[in-house]
């Protein structure tokens, strides 16, 4: 927001000949953002036309959401964005608050990442909503409320009235993330900036809020500024994309230029990473398992479920989390199960552990009876049990070092000498493919990908023989996920691990699974090998949880606004 | 206005009735195992002229040769009515004494906390969006500046600034408004303070939620954006320091009366220790004991109005599903 950029600006505009093509929106030129000395986005640029859509892409860190913020101009106080944002010819980046108030919410829109975080939790839905619809400078109150419930009928909500009166902690993260695109685009914005808008959803559900902005899109000729780090997401739903690395553009062009044939070997790897695109990409790994399931289905399974029922009592209301569950898992092979939230899947999860008493049935590991147990015994189970939690950023304790994280395990066991101990944990690092040079640092100084193995060497360290991934890679991007799971693949092949993999992302699941239950409502609908499940679905639940895979093909690719320029300069 | 709720409310109710009796047992029996006996003293005060007959007559109508539980049941059973027994000093009814100087001391309560109310939620309106070149850091240093001043020295200072200096008010007519007011404000400063700390992080909290940023992308002025987003949440937290603070408030009046020289609860009981008038320092602690758990009774019962997230019934069968089940808790029973 430096003065000589303004007055560069102002030159430009008065000798800029008439543009021959319709002027673009938004565009961005020479965009930097600099946190301090450090520059996080270097010299962006890009334009997004009227009614079209541009996705940015690339890993955390990439300066991708930067950008976004830097357009909404919302960045922190520490932020510091130079160069050109002009959106509507007008330039945006160096007016001041009270010029751009205005154009917030009426002209440019917003959809956060984190539905659950992005809503007052102390106030009702209907109160916000307000606030974006007195943008639309409409005195009656009671039209308001018309215009707000229509907006939340429109965007898939039923029962509108119930949402208006609710509280943000009452509703599902895929009804708040509605909620959110409904009081975005209630004021009709020219222009709706979604960064990562399906991150923290399921993929079902991800699916149908990618269709209804895909749809909003053409419907009310919004342009899209959608930001992710899925290029399958990307590819499916943007005219253009601009990939980053760094906070520097790497590639830039129409879609299906640049995701078919990707110019750069950056994209090339990011699209290597997606899981949808390359099912076979750990054949190799995984075949070490497939040799154990055949050679194993004769054998006593490793983990044997029968008939599991377990039901909680709400408000009086009994709800059935778990309904004759039933699955048996070979040793040395991965079991997967699948289904959306609220499927069962975190039931059974919490069943297997012993952490909470089935109903009836009975559950066994390594031939050892988990039901019925005293928690002293449960003890004796979790040396040959463990867990990996979803979430890397709030599962390991931030006081700690990673050397204590790892060793805790050994240390509450009480197994072998200081020395033994010590050995154990940097062999168990090393498993997971982090040096000695971790030991002494916290968690706050690692990256999502390197907590995440951390916990996973922390599992591993009690060397057990089963290990259960709750959602593992959920938090992670893309890139980061792909080495989680080539590491927990070579961790299987090399050490007979079992695993229990619970997710809702069908596409990983087709990577590193051997067989799958998948689960909807407490019951297991359907299950199989991988084979079976992808190659031949029999449920229809099945089947539209296979639908919603974002392929990278469809969607924006064939949308009918090509008229306008390609957004990107490449 | 839920059944939920009203269980909740009713149950808190009962629980502050059995600390407020609990309180007065506990006065009273401390009151009782002191050494020194103020009531014989006073009885074989040969001034006074009483034979020891007379004496022992006297302690038996007024039931003190009595077992101290039936003592204390006697005077808890007076005291419930509103009978507070006889100043030993006066010999008028503790009921009358306190009702004189009550009024007082509430105009200046009240009104101190006002101020209190109204400095803390400026200073942290002032600290979210008041520039940084405009002095915020001034501001954010004003909360540790109000509670390292003691307050007799803040209510000198004013004394002598706005009373003798500039003649706004005068010493010797404690009552008027303007002395009122003075003294409010040397007791209100250091509970804004209190309140001011606490709002202010939570302030800093709220603000860096991705839903203020998420509410300032929908086009809020800062003014709306800091009464409607920021200040509710923020205030949740600052509901249990104002139920302490008002402590402060009955510690603070004693010490800010006697510097104004106001009449007050805060005069009355520095007479009533000077001269070991017990039947007033029971009443005073036991209602002092009363205001407060009264206060912590409606932060409580606010809260869950306040943040509709606060759930009333203690242990649930049911436990929700991943994204609200703590990590810690699971890896580290895993663990163990």
């Amino acid at each position: 927001m430096a003065p000589q950029d303004g007055l560069t600006a102002n030159i430009f505009k008065r000798t800029a000949p008439v543009p021959l093509r319709p002027l673009p929106l938004l565009r961005v030129d020479g965009l930097s953002v600099s946190y301090g000395p450090h520059e996080v986005v270097t010299n962006v640029r890009f334009d997004l036309g009227r009614g079209e859509s541009l996705a940015l892409i690339g890993e955390s860190g990439s300066g991708k959401s930067t950008i976004a913020r830097a357009v909404l101009r919302l960045l922190p106080s520490s932020g510091r964005a130079t160069g050109r944002v002009a959106f509507d010819g007008q330039e945006v980046l160096d007016i001041s608050e009270r010029g751009f108030r205005p154009l917030r919410g009426r002209a440019i829109g917003f959809v956060p990442q984190d539905p659950a975080n992005s809503l007052n939790p102390v106030r009702t839905i209907g109160a916000q909503a307000d606030e974006a619809a007195a943008l639309l400078d409409e005195p009656d109150r009671a039209i308001r409320k018309q215009l707000i419930l229509e907006t939340f009928a429109e965007v898939g909500l039923d029962n509108p009235q119930r949402i208006y009166d609710s509280y943000p902690h009452h509703l599902s993260g895929g009804m708040l993330q509605r909620v959110l695109i409904g009081l975005a685009i209630l004021p009709r914005p020219a222009l709706l900036v979604a960064d990562e808008p399906t991150s923290a959803l399921d993929v079902t559900i991800q699916k149908r809020i990618l269709d209804l902005l895909t749809r909003l899109q053409h419907d009310l000729k919004i342009s899209l500024l959608l930001i992710t780090h899925d290029l399958a997401i990307a590819a499916e739903r943007a005219n253009s994309l601009v990939v980053l690395k760094d906070g520097v553009i790497q590639e830039a062009g129409r879609t299906a230029a640049v995701f078919s044939s990707p110019a750069s070997a950056y994209t090339r790897k990011l699209r290597a990473d997606v899981p949808a695109l390359n099912p076979d990409r750990y054949a190799a790994l995984r075949d070490v398992g497939l040799r154990a399931l055949k050679t194993g289905e004769a054998a006593t399974p490793k983990i044997a479920v029968n008939a599991v029922t377990k039901t909680f009592t709400v408000d009086g209301k009994t709800l059935t989390a778990a309904s004759d569950v039933s699955f048996a898992v070979p040793a040395g092979t991965t079991h997967a199960l699948v289904g959306e939230s609220g499927s069962g899947k975190t039931t059974a999860v919490r069943l297997l552990l012993g952490l909470e008493q089935p109903d009836s049935g009975t559950i066994s590991v390594a031939g050892e009876e988990i039901t019925g147990r005293s928690p002293e015994a449960l003890r004796s189970a979790w040396r040959h049990l463990q867990l990996v939690y979803q979430n890397p950023f709030t599962s390991l304790d931030p006081t700690w070092t990673i050397e204590q994280l790892v060793r805790e395990p050994l240390d509450r066991f009480g197994i072998g000498t200081r020395k033994e101990r010590g050995e154990r944990v940097r062999e168990a690092l090393a498993d997971v493919g982090l040096g000695e040079h971790f030991l002494a640092r916290k968690p706050a100084a690692l990256s999502g990908g390197q907590r995440q193995r951390v916990a996973i060497a922390r599992a591993l360290v009690l060397k057990p023989d089963v290990i259960v991934l709750d959602e593992p890679t959920s938090a992670l991007d893309v890139s980061v996920q792909a080495g989680i799971v080539e590491v927990l693949l070579s961790l299987q092949a090399n050490l007979d691990l079992t695993y229990v993999f619970v997710s809702h992302d069908l596409a990983l699941v087709r990577q590193l699974a051997h067989t799958v239950s998948v689960m909807h409502r407490g019951r297991i609908v359907e299950h199989g090998t991988v084979a079976d499940i992808f190659d031949n679905p029999q449920q229809p639940y099945t089947r539209s949880l296979l639908a919603s895979i974002p392929s990278g093909v469809t969607g924006a690719a064939a949308a009918p606004h090509r008229q306008f320029r390609a957004a990107a300069d490449a | 206005m839920n059944s939920a709720y009203l269980a909740y409310a009713a149950k808190r109710l009962a629980q502050a009735l059995v600390v407020s009796v609990l309180a007065y047992i506990l006065t009273f029996v401390v009151v009782s195992i002191l050494p020194g006996d103020p009531i014989t003293n006073v009885l074989r005060d040969p001034q006074n002229g009483f034979t020891e007959d007379e004496i022992k007559a006297i302690i038996a109508a007024q039931g003190l040769d009595q077992p101290i539980p039936v003592q204390l049941w006697t005077s808890l059973s007076h005291f419930v009515t509103g009978d507070f027994g006889l100043s030993m000093r006066s010999s008028r009814p503790v009921a009358t004494l306190i009702a004189e100087v009550l009024p007082s001391t509430l105009t200046l309560a009240s009104a101190a906390f006002a101020i209190a109310l109204l400095l803390a939620v400026t200073i942290g309106y002032g600290t979210q969006f008041l520039p940084k070149r405009l002095g915020q850091g001034l501001l954010r240093g004003l909360p540790s500046l109000f509670l390292s001043v003691p307050n007799f020295v803040i209510g000198l200072i004013l004394i002598h600034v706005f009373g003798f200096q500039l003649g706004l008010f005068r010493v010797i007519e404690p009552n008027s408004f303007w002395a009122t007011l003075f003294a409010s404000i040397a007791l209100g400063i250091p509970i804004s303070a209190r309140i001011a700390e606490v709002l202010i992080a939570n302030l800093d909290k709220e603000s860096e939620q991705e839903y203020a940023a998420v509410a300032r992308g929908r086009g809020l002025t800062q003014m709306r954006l800091f009464a409607r987003h920021l200040l509710k949440p923020s205030s949740l937290p600052v509901v249990t320091v104002i139920a302490l603070a008002i402590g402060e408030l009955l510690g603070g009046s004693l010490i800010t009366e006697t510097v104004f020289g106001r009449t007050g609860i805060g005069s009355l009981v520095q007479r009533s220790v000077s001269t070991q008038d017990l039947p007033v320092l029971q009443a005073v602690v036991s209602l002092a004991a009363l205001v407060f758990v009264i206060v912590n009774l409606l932060a409580d019962l606010g809260y869950p109005l306040l943040d509709p997230r606060v759930k009333l019934i203690g242990d649930r069968k049911y436990r929700p599903t991943t994204a609200d089940d703590s990590p810690a808790t699971v890896t580290a029973a895993v663990t163990s």
